[in-house]
C-alpha cells in the first residue's frame, strides 16, 4: 500500500491553499500536458452537459418516426435513432445523466466509507475488527456482479443503480482511510492535542481525519472513470435509466437491436469512451506525480 | 511457517467469509422491495391466491427468513445449493453447466492479457519516452477506458458483420453438435477428439469475444509492467549488474523481470478473478451461455438460490486466486521464505 502513504506530500504541496499552492499546480500542470487535456475534456464535457437544453439542436425525447434509422447527415449529425430521435442531441444530453450519477456515486460512498473507515482505524478494536471483516465479504463480489444482482433487486431506475453501486463501492474507501487514520493517529501532532485535552471526537475529526483526506480525495478522482464505466454498464443491461431516458450505456444497448446502423450505439460509445479517458489522464498524472520513484530513473 | 501451514490457516479463515457473502446475498435477495412472486408468476396466476401460496410453499418463501436462512445453510453443508427457480434444475448442475464456457473465455482473455501486456510493458519501460513507449501508453489508455460493451459491439460489426473474419455470437454454428464432453471447453473437448472442423468453429466463435474481454486486462497488465519494471529498473543492484558489465538481456530478465514480478502476479491474479466474474457484458452481448448470462438471468427473475449459487462460486473463486496469488510470493521472493 505504499502508494498510500506517499500522497501527503503532494497534497501539502498541491492541495492546501498554502502560499504558493497555485505556482504548484500550475508547474504540475506545465510538466503534465495529459491531466491538462483530462481537466480540458472533462470541463468540456461538463459545459456540453449544462448547456445540453440550449445547444442541442432537437428535443432528444421527441419521436419522429419517419425519420428513424437515419444515417448521419447534415441535418442529424449523428444520424437517428429507431424511434426517430436525434442521436447527437440525444448524446448531448447523456453527460447531464452519466457525469452526475458517476459522481454521486463516488461521493456518497467517499463519505460513508470515510466515516466508516476512520471510526474502525481511530476506536479500533472489535469495531475495526468487525468492520473489516464486512468490508471483506464486500469486496470477495465482483462489482458489476454485486451491483447487479442489487439493482436488479431493487428494480430498474436511476436512483437503485446510483445506491446499488454505492454499496458495492463504499468499501474500498472504508479500507483506505482506515489504513490512513492508522497511520496518522500516532503522530506526535495528535499526542499533542490529546495532552492539552482536546476530546476524542474532536482529536478524529479535526486533527486526524483531515490529515487523510487528500489521498482519498486522489484515489476518488482515479476512481470516476471507473465508476462512470460501471454505471454505463448497467444502463446497458437495462438495470439503470428507463428506455426513453437519453443515457450513453443506453443507447449503446439500443443500437444492437439495429446492427446495421451502427450510428446509433458508435457514438454514445465514444462518449463514454472520451469521459473514462479524460479521468484515465488524470489519473495517471496525479499517480506519477505522487509516485517519485518512477521519476527519476533510466 | 511452513508454506502447508500458511495455506491450511488461510483456507479456515474461508469459511466464516463464504458465510459472510451467502448472508450478504441473501439479504439482497431477500431484504427488498421485490417479489420473487411477481418476478417469476405470469399475470394470470398471480391472481390466483392458491397458485401464489403453493409457489411460497414449494420455495420456502412462506416461512420467516431467518429460518429459510438457516434452512440453506444446512442444506449447504451437505453440498446442496437448492434448486433455481427459473430452470427448475439443481443450482450446482445449473452452474456446472455454464461454468466451462465462462471459463474457456476468461482463460484464452488472460493469455492474451498476459503475452501481450507483459510484452508491451518491458518495451515501454525499455524504451521509455520513445515512439515505442508512447504507442504503448496509448494503447493501454485505450484498453481501460473503453466501455467493453460497446467494444464488443464495433468489433462484432467490423469483424463478423463487415469483414466476415471471425463466426458470430454463440459457441459454435447453428446446427453444429459440440464435442463429447470432457472439460466442457469446446476448443479443448474437440482437439481430445481429434475433431478439426469443430475445432475450427469454436475457435472463431470465441476469438472475439475473448480479444474484447481482454481489453481492459491487456491495458492494465502493460500499466502495472511499465511501471514496475521501471521502478526496478531504477535500483541500485541494476547498477551494480551493468557495472559488472552483464549483458543487457541478462540484466532485464534475470534481475529486473524477477524483481518486477510480485505487483505482476497481483494484477494477473486479481485480472484473473475480474475476467471470470466480469463476463457478463460481454457474454451478453455475443450470446455466450457462461456464469455472467446466469447471473444476469437470475438476478433479474430474482431466483435467489441461483443468485446465492452463484455468489457464493464466484466468491469462492476470487477468493482461491488470492491465495494462489499469496501463494505465488513465496514462490517468487525467497525474502518471504525467511520470515
Amino acid at each position: 500500500m505504499s502508494a498510500i502513504s506517499t500522497p501527503a506530500s503532494l497534497s501539502r504541496k498541491t492541495l492546501r491553499s498554502e502560499p504558493g499552492a497555485l505556482s504548484n499546480v500550475i508547474r504540475f500542470l506545465r510538466r503534465n500536458p495529459l491531466v491538462v487535456l483530462g481537466l480540458a475534456i472533462f470541463i468540456a464535457w461538463v459545459i456540453i452537459s449544462i448547456g445540453a437544453p440550449w445547444v442541442a439542436p432537437y428535443d432528444p425525447l421527441k419521436q419522429n418516426i419517419a425519420l428513424r434509422l437515419q444515417p448521419p447527415s447534415a441535418e442529424h449529425w449523428f444520424g437517428t435513432d429507431q424511434l426517430g430521435r436525434d442521436v447527437f442531441s440525444r448524446v448531448l444530453w447523456g453527460g447531464r445523466l452519466s457525469l452526475p450519477a458517476g459522481i454521486l456515486v463516488i461521493l456518497i460512498a467517499g463519505v460513508i466509507g470515510t466515516v466508516i473507515g476512520a471510526l474502525a482505524g481511530f476506536i479500533g478494536g472489535w469495531l475495526d475488527e468487525g468492520a473489516m471483516r464486512v468490508t471483506e465479504v464486500f469486496m470477495a463480489f465482483p462489482t458489476i456482479i454485486l451491483a447487479m444482482a442489487i439493482a436488479a433487486a431493487l428494480g430498474p431506475s436511476l436512483i437503485n443503480a446510483v445506491a446499488a453501486m454505492v454499496v458495492v463501492w463504499w468499501p474500498n474507501y472504508a479500507r483506505v482511510v482506515r489504513s490512513l487514520v492508522i497511520g496518522v493517529k500516532t503522530q506526535e501532532y495528535v499526542e499533542a492535542a490529546r495532552a492539552i485535552g482536546v476530546p476524542q471526537q474532536r482529536v478524529l475529526w479535526r486533527t486526524v481525519l483531515p490529515n487523510c483526506l487528500a489521498p482519498a480525495v486522489v484515489l476518488a478522482t482515479i476512481d470516476l472513470g471507473n465508476a462512470i464505466l460501471v454505471f454505463a454498464g448497467l444502463s446497458f443491461l437495462g438495470l439503470g435509466a428507463d428506455p426513453t431516458t437519453p443515457e450513453w450505456g443506453r443507447m449503446v444497448s439500443d443500437g444492437i437491436q439495429y446492427f446495421d446502423q451502427w450510428w446509433i450505439a458508435a457514438f454514445a460509445g465514444l462518449a463514454i469512451f472520451t469521459v473514462v479517458m479524460a479521468f484515465n489522464f488524470i489519473g495517471d498524472g496525479i499517480r506519477d506525480a505522487l509516485d517519485p520513484r518512477l521519476r527519476k530513473n533510466i | 511457517m511452513p508454506i502447508y501451514r500458511y495455506i491450511l490457516r488461510r483456507l479456515a479463515l474461508l469459511i466464516p467469509l463464504l458465510i459472510g457473502v451467502t448472508l450478504l446475498a441473501f439479504i439482497i435477495s431477500n431484504a427488498v422491495p421485490a417479489d420473487p412472486v411477481t418476478a417469476n408468476l405470469g399475470q394470470k396466476a398471480m391472481s390466483d391466491p392458491k397458485i401464489v401460496a403453493a409457489f411460497r410453499a414449494e420455495w420456502g418463501l412462506d416461512r420467516p427468513p431467518a429460518e429459510q436462512y438457516l434452512v440453506y445453510l444446512q442444506n449447504l453443508l451437505s453440498g446442496d445449493l437448492g434448486r433455481s427457480i427459473k430452470s427448475r434444475r439443481a443450482v450446482a448442475e445449473d452452474l456446472a453447466s455454464y461454468l466451462p464456457a465462462t471459463i474457456e473465455l476468461a482463460t484464452t482473455a488472460i493469455l492474451f492479457g498476459v503475452t501481450v501486456g507483459v510484452a508491451l510493458g518491458l518495451l515501454s519501460a525499455l524504451r521509455r519516452n520513445t515512439w515505442i513507449d508512447h504507442t504503448a501508453r496509448v494503447i493501454s489508455l485505450f484498453g481501460v477506458s473503453t466501455p467493453v460493451f460497446w467494444l464488443a459491439l464495433v468489433a462484432l460489426y467490423i469483424f463478423y458483420a463487415r469483414l466476415g473474419w471471425v463466426a458470430g455470437p454463440g459457441r459454435l454454428d447453428a446446427g453444429m453438435t459440440p464435442p463429447p464432453h470432457v472439460t466442457g471447453l469446446y476448443t479443448v473437448d474437440s482437439l481430445l477428439a481429434g475433431d478439426w472442423r469443430t475445432f475450427s468453429n469454436a475457435a472463431s466463435h470465441l476469438i472475439l469475444p475473448a480479444l474484447v474481454l481482454a481489453s481492459y486486462t491487456t491495458g492494465l497488465i502493460t500499466r502495472v509492467t511499465r511501471s514496475s519494471m521501471l521502478e526496478v529498473l531504477g535500483m541500485d543492484f541494476i547498477r551494480t549488474a551493468r557495472a559488472k558489465g552483464l549483458a543487457d538481456n541478462k540484466i532485464v530478465v534475470r534481475h529486473a523481470l524477477r524483481n518486477a514480478l510480485i505487483p505482476l502476479i497481483t494484477v494477473i491474479g486479481f485480472s484473473y478473478g475480474n475476467l471470470l466474474a466480469g463476463t457478463v457484458l460481454t457474454e451478453a452481448i455475443f450470446a455466450w451461455p457462461g456464469i455472467g448470462q446466469y447471473a444476469y438471468r437470475a438476478s433479474t427473475s430474482l431466483d435467489f438460490p441461483a443468485i446465492m449459487g452463484v455468489s457464493l462460486l464466484i466468491a469462492l473463486i476470487f477468493i482461491l486466486i488470492n491465495l494462489i496469488v499469496d501463494v505465488l510470493y513465496f514462490v517468487v521472493d525467497p525474502r518471504l521464505r525467511a520470515t
